[in-house]
């Protein structure tokens, strides 16, 4: 396997994995515009508007200032773990996106090139598919602790080190009721291959319960129809996991200064923000993956829309390229929603205390949580009866 | 060394890895003094007799060696979580990780 | 050398590296860093034996959630470098090392004697498809064939949580009694 391939194939797999990361990275730039001229909407003033048309230009402005600011190490600080912990920051986010599908595979037909006839090729619209999808992305996204406890140790100063054991506890108690929220997703769906569950979501709202079919013209198929409670709890751990507010303790400037990057500037910080850039972008996709539908047009199923375009388009590897557009455009609108939602909560609703947060995630979100699981169970029990 | 041994990764190069591992693991109990690498050294003893279950479940074609996999994580899990509560507790009491000073069973 | 090749080496050199360096390292912050390395190591390990569910639960579980517990302990003890980090004594370090010796070499040329069996591929569940068809199958056996040892392993996770919080548990704190 691997060196049998071709050159092609390689390279072109290749190069996707270079576009999402990049995705990744160039969208933070404009979440973060986003969140400055939304903030600024929300509290009813102006946010950054001086610099290019909109302040779009403000941006480029910050990445100047960014890049040129001074190096700055301080001196009780690990230099290995000092560094190490932002560029650690980037990966969690970046591996886990990469197994988010947005949109149906791209059906390349047999073409000639630089003289040479190159076979059918199948391109995914994601990194890479993992048949156990959603373990994954939970596994890599799991590895985010490090990074706020390398930075909180490494920076060698008390504010940081509070603010990073506060933030590793809160990462990993909310993880719990993460997991467990999706649990009742995932037996519903039957499995964790995420390109599965969103071909589950095509068409209308159409179930069977108990021998009867029950089905609904008006309603898209979607997983928050079937997980209503699921996909509350799940909105709102990814929330502490990405350390948001109103579950951003960590940072907390009233008791901490800033939390585990208060020793940070610069490119350096850049690199945190991000990586919660990333696990915002991680949960936004999720969301639409599990209870929106995923990459699916409402009510229009894939074979319709794959119909459609070869009707009209002159070639199959148009149609197909036409109908992964399409499907592309579907994901990222829903996609965009769920960061603006992000934002929206993050100006509108105060921190909590920590003690309040602790018994939020143990007391609230996890029983809930176990409740749903244990009541999708009985219910798709009776559902096979 | 042959090429065919660099190339053609088979059962044994799994179950020698993980006795590697599990060596290593085993130095760092004898060897090691704080409380909490001992611990360490015992989850990676642990990582590599899980090792070898799986490569024993894939080279036979059955599925126990997962299953005991599962269970033996869990185990470790708990023992991890017994282990750091026992080393809390000890540090409070003696504000020290080295066995060295709490060899003695006088409280 | 072929990618599979490559990938084992890669990984065992990465795994046995970071393995050592969790008890060759003074300090025991690094050690824990390493060790997390080790289990990811080992996770990507387990993706070679194509067991891809079990891989999962371990980024979650070791690395994910032990391997912070670890980390966060230790930083809570706000631990320096160990004054003596090994053991000492020439005797017993030397005992200590050819038990350690004859172990490996046991371990080593059981595996090397043995005559050991080459892949089954025809019926095998554990390399059908891409990782789903053997997390279905796991799962099946899990809940029949072992389902005591599952709910004994329940039972022993609660006792645990229980026996944790208790040990664990100070006066004072964040909440009241």
């Amino acid at each position: 396997m691997g060196m049998g391939k071709d050159i092609f194939e390689i390279t072109v797999n290749g190069l996707k994995l270079v576009v999402i990361f990049l995705m990744m990275v160039q969208a933070v730039p404009i979440l973060v515009w986003l969140e400055r001229r939304g903030s600024a909407f929300i509290q009813n003033r102006l946010g950054p508007n001086r610099v290019g048309p909109l302040g779009l230009m403000q941006l480029l402005a910050d990445a100047v200032k960014f890049l040129t600011k001074e190096n700055f190490v301080p001196d009780t600080a690990k230099p290995l773990l000092y560094y190490a912990a932002p560029v650690f920051a980037l990966i969690p986010g970046a591996v886990a996106f990469s197994a988010i599908p947005m949109s149906t595979p791209i059906q390349i037909g047999v073409f000639e090139m630089f003289g040479q006839s190159w076979g059918p090729y199948t391109f995914l619209v994601q990194g890479y598919d993992i048949g156990v999808g959603i373990v994954f992305i939970l596994g890599v996204s799991s590895l985010a602790a490090y990074t706020l406890l390398m930075a909180g140790w490494g920076s060698g100063n008390k504010y940081s080190l509070m603010g990073a054991l506060r933030a590793s506890a809160q990462t990993i108690s909310y993880e719990l009721a993460l997991g467990l929220s999706i649990v009742g997703v995932i037996m519903m769906y039957g499995t964790f291959n995420l390109t599965d569950m969103t071909m589950m979501q095509q068409g209308p709202l159409n179930f069977s319960f108990m021998g009867y079919t029950v089905s609904s013209p008006y309603l898209p198929n979607w997983g928050i129809f079937f997980q209503p409670l699921a996909a509350l709890l799940f909105f709102t751990t990814t929330f502490a996991e990405s350390n948001r507010l109103p579950f951003d303790l960590a940072e907390g400037e009233s008791e901490l200064v800033a939390g585990f990057h208060t020793e940070y500037g610069g490119f350096k910080f850049n690199m945190f923000f991000i990586g919660e850039y990333g696990h915002m972008m991680i949960a936004s996709g999720l969301m639409a993956l599990f209870f929106f539908g995923g990459f699916g047009i409402p009510f229009v199923s894939v074979v319709e829309l794959q119909e459609w375009a070869a009707g009209v388009t002159a070639t199959a590897t148009g149609a197909s390229a036409l109908v992964a557009g399409l499907h592309f455009l579907s994901f990222m609108v829903k996609f965009s929603f769920f960061l603006w939602v992000f934002i929206w909560v993050r100006w509108t609703l105060p921190r909590f205390r920590y003690d309040q947060l602790m018994d939020f995630g143990w007391k609230t979100l996890l029983p809930w949580a176990l409740a749903n699981t244990i009541l999708t169970a009985f219910i798709i029990y009776a559902a096979s009866l | 060394m042959n090429s065919d041994f660099i190339n053609n990764i088979g059962l044994t190069h799994y179950l020698v890895l993980a006795a590697m591992l599990f060596v290593t693991g085993m130095a760092g109990v004898l060897f090691r003094r704080n409380v909490i690498v001992l611990l360490m050294s015992i989850e990676l003893m642990l990582n590599s007799v899980n090792l070898t279950f799986v490569a024993f479940s894939k080279f036979l074609g059955i599925l126990d060696g997962h299953i005991m996999v599962f269970f033996v994580m869990t185990i470790a899990a708990a023992e991890a979580a017994v282990g750091l509560a026992l080393a809390v507790t000890i540090f409070k009491r003696f504000n020290e990780v080295n066995i060295r000073f709490f060899e003695h069973l006088k409280g | 050398m072929t990618a599979d090749a490559f990938l084992f080496w890669f990984l065992a050199i990465v795994t046995l590296v970071s393995g050592l360096s969790v008890i060759l390292n003074s300090n025991p912050i690094y050690s824990a860093l390493c060790l997390a390395m080790t289990m990811v190591g080992v996770s990507a390990l387990f993706v070679t034996l194509n067991a891809y569910f079990i891989a999962g639960v371990q980024l979650i579980v070791y690395a994910g959630a032990v391997m912070v517990l670890f980390v966060m302990v230790i930083m809570l003890f706000d631990l320096k470098k160990d004054l003596q980090t090994f053991a000492r004594g020439m005797f017993t370090g030397g005992v200590k090392l050819a038990s350690v010796g004859l172990i490996a070499g046991l371990v080593v040329g059981a595996i090397k004697s043995a005559e050991l069996f080459t892949e089954k591929v025809a019926d095998n569940p554990v390399t059908t498809g891409n990782g789903m068809e053997s997390t279905k199958a796991l799962g099946q056996i899990l809940f029949t064939k072992y389902i005591f040892g599952f709910e004994a392993l329940g039972v022993l996770l609660l006792v645990i949580a229980v026996g944790a919080v208790a040990l664990a548990r100070s006066k004072g704190g964040t909440h009241e009694q």
